[in-house]
């Protein structure tokens, strides 16, 4: 396997990062101040733990999925799942995205101790994301809403191995997951395995940071308390109101490693999480494994969390959405590939072929 | 003047790596030197750095005229060295068939060696190239001496112990105490005078 | 030695450095002034003048640069006190407008002005011949040969100032500075004259109206030289070659003469006043031969003069070589015995029997590793230029960095990450960057940084800061503030507190300054590697002038106040050659003290070498370096 040259020869000179953190925190070589993360000396480590764990270097995906996620039927537009719903907690959390599924998911995860210690993000000003370990439900507050800045909070994974964590939980975006489970899928067989349940966010993109200063500029002196992505646009709520961004102008802070993603739904969580596009306030869930069913039903048993049945219309332009990015991911990865960029998917595999062929029907 | 030289001018290069000592050390060799009455002349290489950087001494002593401050290469006809890598370099240049060697083991890694570039020969094959370019090699364990007998500071003393037992050279002991005696006070002084005895006493007579 | 310098033994012959030698001259001379802007080899005399000032009754100063010292010493000389000044070759370049003006306008009290030259550049960024101001500024020049006459000439030099109203260059080089023989003390003054009153009408003015007595100033020293004890020839009366020769040159050539055993065909010209040269003397001498060889350090200043007077004299018949078009000696590089010997040899077809030297061919020789300069275990600049490199490279915007001139100038090698692309002389780190950070509105957005230590910043940045303020350049200066000038051995500056004469001073605090011009400044540890990153980060990010402090003392001087705390690997916790650190403490960070165990494939700290500063274990990714005592202790 190789190492911290080729990841930044690969990866971070190639701009495909996604950022979710994973190579961060173990390795002396990585650093990381806001969104730039870099090589910040050369590294002579020829097999590195970095280049295992990167989402955005080679990996047999659909082995990975097939070894994880074994049981459920396989989806090519969104991922194997068992069973899509329409999910919200009655009773809200404060500052939750949507339906406040995933606080109330986290909350379970505790209240039964499936997992001693979640991952989450949070952050002080609503805006700047800052991932944290958790172990208590009180905290979980402070992570609710989404934040749209990238975040690698999966360098935190470093930490919980560091204390030990046997029973551990990631909330993440679909990078992270995917980090989450190459890391154990290219696990030396001398390391302690964990007991990890993911939590999926779908994400289409995250942004750069110089959002933050776009912000800043937009609208000076306000201070931001939340942001939404309804579907008529992008609002950033302030202490003086909502104001409409105009999608053009986020667009232009849309990460660049986002190109490259072809996973919109978490497609190798447990279970998976988004905002249900057709009515505020609910989110859509996808159940991925029987770890995911479990925490799901333990949620529902509480009263954390009720739900319906997801309606098929809805379930389509989900299905649409999701191929939709696939396929401009793998533009995105020929043009990378065309100039010189190692690929870390096969594109001429029959999966990718599959999608392109279904893409010919259902995009528009 | 007490001894004839063996040699005139008889030629030592005094080197090492820059904070070990040894333009102290050369400087009371050759305060000693002129207290006798002989012409010395120093010659010291050194760059910029406090240390880290090789440091050479030339010394040159006649008993009829000064000479320049450089030795010419392959003219020494002795080699007292800190640092068994900068002895061999400097043997490279100056050794000759008939040079005497004094070196310590004691390796002071480069920067290419502690950044995994090069690697650091050994000791073995050090003293081999050494026996081959010179008259006859010995290896003092000065570092380890002095850092037994209170502080690792003192091995340049303790090598200058050493030298001053070589028969070529002419200073005595009580030579050498004295300028030390000049120079210094009270536990330092202490500390060198023993390791000066402790060198002396490496050399078999 | 201090004691030696001030020590009343007429006759008495003592080991000098030449730099001792110098200051001992200046001193039986009867100097009461003396001023200087450290600069290797130089800086062992103004130290020693400083440390013996009281019972010497001199006052000694370490000034800003070297034209503070070198206009410090005419205002002396106003008074007609005997002053000395002291610098380097880079000094010389830096005072040039001092030294021409003050050679129209004269001196009154003895002015000598030593400058060391650097042949090879050993401690220097280059190897100028500081003869060529001489010569530009129609200063007389003396050259010394050996330790005993640099003290002899400083002396005479006095005499001559005085003879003359113009101050007297003496010229030395490393090899004179930093060589040590025997020297013979000469009389100190036993009472030393006070300053004279300066009349209403007493002038020293530089202006052109005197440049008629300058000439004439030079044309008197030229006849004085005609007789100079300092110029010699030996040799035969019909020699078949005479090597001219200055400085170093003379004992160089003296022994390959003797070796090659030339003494009955070649001649020795030595010539101790090389500016301007005794021009009858030289024809007197050379007439004799038909062949030059000209031996001296750097430039063929002497040959070109030598020239110069061939050309006008008819009745010399002569070829000449030396250093130009690399007839006999390289053009570049300092001189040693074996270039002279060689240049003989080649001349002459004469060699010598050498000593029995074995070659080892290459492939059997052992592989040395290179020994390169870095800086010292524990150097606060090791820290500070970690953390500019890292901060740059994450900042993803192409820094670029502009150097400057102290021990830092290393940060442009491997110790520093090669960070610099650009390096100049003192001071040209902040003006070059003010023009770049002044092309932003031509579209440059390449973050600009421009260094300098502290003692680099009081002698040449406060104009550029100021330029740069009042332009508000887009750059980060960053002053390295080690609370010394170690590369030339720790003398105070003007932010230390202290003066060349050890006694306590007010200190012009670097930050208040910087404030005063209205730069907005921030102070930070270069040891804490990740806090001082993020406020870096943070500068470079901010548009306009920055200026950033990174305050910490010279490990080479914090090792001397306190207790070094105890600093060690836990190689249960270290990694090893694994994945995951790859050597870092020792490969990247590169410290002396980071050692490798090679044994135990683990890291080591050389306790001898560590100073105990503890970056090191704030950088181990596996918490495997210790630290106890200090303040790392928590
Ligand atoms: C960058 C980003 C892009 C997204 N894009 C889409 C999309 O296109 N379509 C869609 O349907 N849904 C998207 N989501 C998911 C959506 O915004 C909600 O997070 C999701 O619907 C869950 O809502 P909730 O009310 O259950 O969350 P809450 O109960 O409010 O919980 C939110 C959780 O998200 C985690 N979190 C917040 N920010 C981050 C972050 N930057 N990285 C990792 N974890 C984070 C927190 O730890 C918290 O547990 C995105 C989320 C993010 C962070």
């Amino acid at each position: 396997m190789p190492g911290g040259m080729e990841l930044k020869n690969e990866v971070l000179a190639s701009s495909t990062c996604a950022l979710c953190g994973a190579c961060l925190d173990w390795c002396p070589y990585i650093a990381n101040i806001e969104d730039h993360l870099v090589l910040r000396f050369d590294c002579n480590v020829p097999d590195g733990r970095c280049y295992a764990v990167c989402p955005r270097t080679f990996a047999d995906w659909q082995a990975i999925s097939k070894k994880y996620l074994p049981d459920a039927p396989e989806n090519i537009e969104i991922g194997p799942y068992f069973k899509a719903y329409k999910v919200k907690a009655p009773i809200g959390i404060e500052g939750q995205q949507d339906g406040g599924t995933v606080s109330h998911l986290v909350k379970t995860l505790m209240e039964d101790q499936l997992a001693e210690t979640v991952l989450l993000t949070g952050s002080d000003d609503h805006i700047t994301p800052e991932p944290f370990l958790s172990s208590e439900i009180s905290e979980i507050k402070k992570a609710a809403g989404s934040r749209f800045l990238a975040s690698p909070g999966m360098r935190k994974l470093i930490e919980a191995q560091a204390r030990n964590v046997k029973k551990f939980a990631v909330v993440g975006r679909p990078c992270q997951i995917q980090a989450l489970r190459k890391l154990d899928y290219n696990r030396k067989p001398d390391t302690p395995a964990m007991d990890v349940i993911s939590i999926g966010l779908f994400c289409m993109w995250s942004l750069g940071w110089d959002f933050k200063n776009y912000l800043q500029r937009e609208f000076p002196g306000e201070e931001i308390l939340s942001i939404a992505i309804p579907q008529h646009g992008f609002e950033v709520t302030t202490d003086k109101g909502i104001h409409e961004v105009p999608f053009e102008e986020v667009k232009k802070f849309i990460r660049k490693g986002c190109d490259y993603c072809l996973d919109m739904t978490s497609e190798l969580a447990d279970i998976s999480v988004g905002a249900f596009e057709a009515e505020k306030g609910w989110n859509t869930v996808l159940i991925r494994s029987k770890k995911g069913q479990e925490l799901f039903d333990k949620s529902v048993s509480r009263g954390f969390l009720i739900f319906e049945e997801y309606p098929e219309a809805e379930l389509e332009r989900l299905k649409g959405a999701s191929i939709g990015k696939k396929m401009r991911g793998l533009s995105a990865a020929q043009e990378a590939f065309d100039r010189g960029v190692k690929p870390f998917v096969d594109l001429n595999s029959e999966m990718y072929t599959n999608v392109k062929k279904l893409a010919e029907g259902k995009v528009e | 003047m007490s001894r004839e030289l063996v040699k005139d001018p008889l030629n030592i290069i005094i080197c090492g790596v820059g904070g070990q000592g040894n333009i102290l050390a050369t400087e009371l060799l050759a305060s000693a030197l002129v207290e006798k009455g002989y012409y010395a002349t120093v010659g010291e290489t050194y760059g910029a750095s406090q240390r880290g950087g090789s440091v050479m001494s030339h010394v040159r002593i006649s008993a009829s005229t000064e000479y320049g401050v450089l030795i010419p290469l392959g003219q020494a006809d002795i080699i007292v060295s800190f640092e068994p890598t900068d002895t061999l370099r400097v043997a490279r240049d100056y050794a000759n068939k008939s040079t005497l060697i004094l070196t310590d083991s004691r390796p002071n890694y480069p920067l290419g060696v502690l950044i995994g570039e090069a690697s650091y020969p050994s000791m073995d094959a050090i003293v081999a190239e050494l026996e081959k370019l010179s008259g006859q090699v010995q290896v003092i364990e000065a570092t380890n001496l002095a850092v037994e007998a209170g502080n690792s500071q003192a091995a340049n003393i303790l090598l200058m112990g050493a030298l001053t037992a070589l028969p070529s050279v002419p200073i005595d002991v009580a030579d050498y105490n004295k300028v030390l005696e000049q120079r210094f006070s009270g536990k330092a002084l202490e500390l060198n005078l023993k390791v000066f005895k402790i060198g002396y006493e490496q050399i078999k007579q | 030695m201090e004691w030696m310098i001030i020590a009343n033994e007429p006759g008495k012959t003592y080991l000098m450095q030449g730099n001792e030698a110098i200051a001992r001259g200046a001193l039986e001379a009867g100097i009461r002034f003396a001023a200087a802007y450290p600069g290797s080899p130089s800086s062992e005399i103004l130290a020693m003048l400083g440390h013996v000032a009281e019972k010497a009754d001199i006052y000694a100063e370490w000034s800003t640069n070297e034209t503070c010292a070198l206009e410090a010493c005419l205002g002396a000389s106003f008074a007609k006190v005997r002053s000395l000044c002291i610098m380097k070759q880079n000094g010389v370049l830096t005072v040039g407008d001092a030294l021409h003006s003050a050679s129209l306008s004269g001196v009154r009290g003895g002015l000598v002005l030593v400058v060391a030259d650097d042949p090879s550049a050993h401690s220097s960024t280059n190897e100028f011949d500081s003869r060529h101001q001489a010569r530009a500024a129609a200063v007389p020049m003396l050259e010394p040969v050996n330790m005993q006459e640099a003290k002899d000439m400083v002396k005479w030099g006095y005499e001559l100032s005085e003879q003359l109203q113009q101050l007297v260059m003496v010229r030395t080089v490393t090899r004179i500075n930093h060589g040590r023989s025997s020297v013979t003390l000469g009389e100190l003054p036993q009472e030393k004259p006070s300053p004279a009153v300066i009349g209403e009408w007493d002038r020293m003015v530089a202006i052109n109206w005197f440049k008629d007595a300058q000439i004439a100033k030079l044309a008197q020293a030229q006849e004085i030289f005609e007789d100079s004890p300092f110029n010699w020839y030996k040799g035969p009366e019909d020699p078949d070659m005479i090597i001219v020769t200055c400085g170093t040159g003379w004992l160089y050539s003296s022994e390959a003469v003797e070796s090659l055993g030339l003494k009955d065909t070649v001649g020795i010209l030595k010539i101790g006043t090389t500016w301007p040269l005794p021009e009858k003397f030289i024809v007197k001498h050379l007439v004799k031969t038909k062949k030059v060889l000209v031996v001296e350090e750097v430039d063929p200043f002497l040959e070109q003069n030598i020239a110069n007077i061939i050309a006008y004299h008819p009745e010399l018949n002569i070829e000449l070589s030396g250093r130009q078009g690399q007839k006999a000696i390289p053009r570049n590089g300092e001189l040693n015995p074996d270039i002279v010997l060689n240049a003989l040899t080649n001349l002459t077809g004469k060699t010598f029997a050498r000593p029995e030297t074995v070659v080892i061919p290459q492939e059997e020789a052992v592989a040395l590793p290179p020994r390169e300069l870095t800086f010292c275990a524990g150097c606060p600049h090791r820290a500070s230029f970690f953390l500019l490199k890292q901060t740059l490279r994450i900042h993803e915007g192409q820094g670029v960095v502009m150097g400057d001139i102290g021990c830092y100038t290393m940060g442009g090698q491997r110790a520093g990450h090669f960070l610099y692309g650009f390096l100049c002389c003192m001071g040209g780190g902040i003006n070059a960057a003010e023009g770049l950070g002044n092309l932003s509105r031509f579209g440059f957005d390449q973050p600009v940084v421009a260094l300098a230590g502290d003692s680099t910043f009081f002698h040449s940045c406060l104009p550029g800061l100021v330029n740069a303020k009042y332009h508000d350049s887009n750059m980060l200066f960053v002053i390295l503030d080690n609370s010394a000038t170690a590369m030339t051995g720790f003398q105070p500056h003007p932010g230390i507190g202290l003066t060349a004469m050890g006694k306590a001073a007010e200190p012009v605090s670097i930050q208040k300054v910087v404030e005063a011009i209205g730069c907005q400044v921030t102070v930070a540890d270069p040891f804490d590697i990740d806090g001082t990153t993020n406020t870096v980060y943070n500068l470079i990010k901010q548009p306009g002038l920055k200026v950033l402090i990174l305050k910490q003392e010279c490990a080479t001087l914090a090792v001397r106040k306190r207790e070094k705390p105890r600093v060690w690997v836990d190689q249960d916790l270290c990694r090893g050659d694994d994945c995951g650190c790859g050597r870092f403490c020792s490969r990247v960070w590169g410290c002396p003290g980071n050692i490798w165990d090679y044994e135990a494939g683990k890291a080591k700290i050389d306790e001898v070498v560590c100073v105990g500063c503890g970056v090191c274990a704030t950088l181990c990714p596996a918490g495997a370096i210790k630290m106890e005592g200090g303040k790392a202790d928590e």
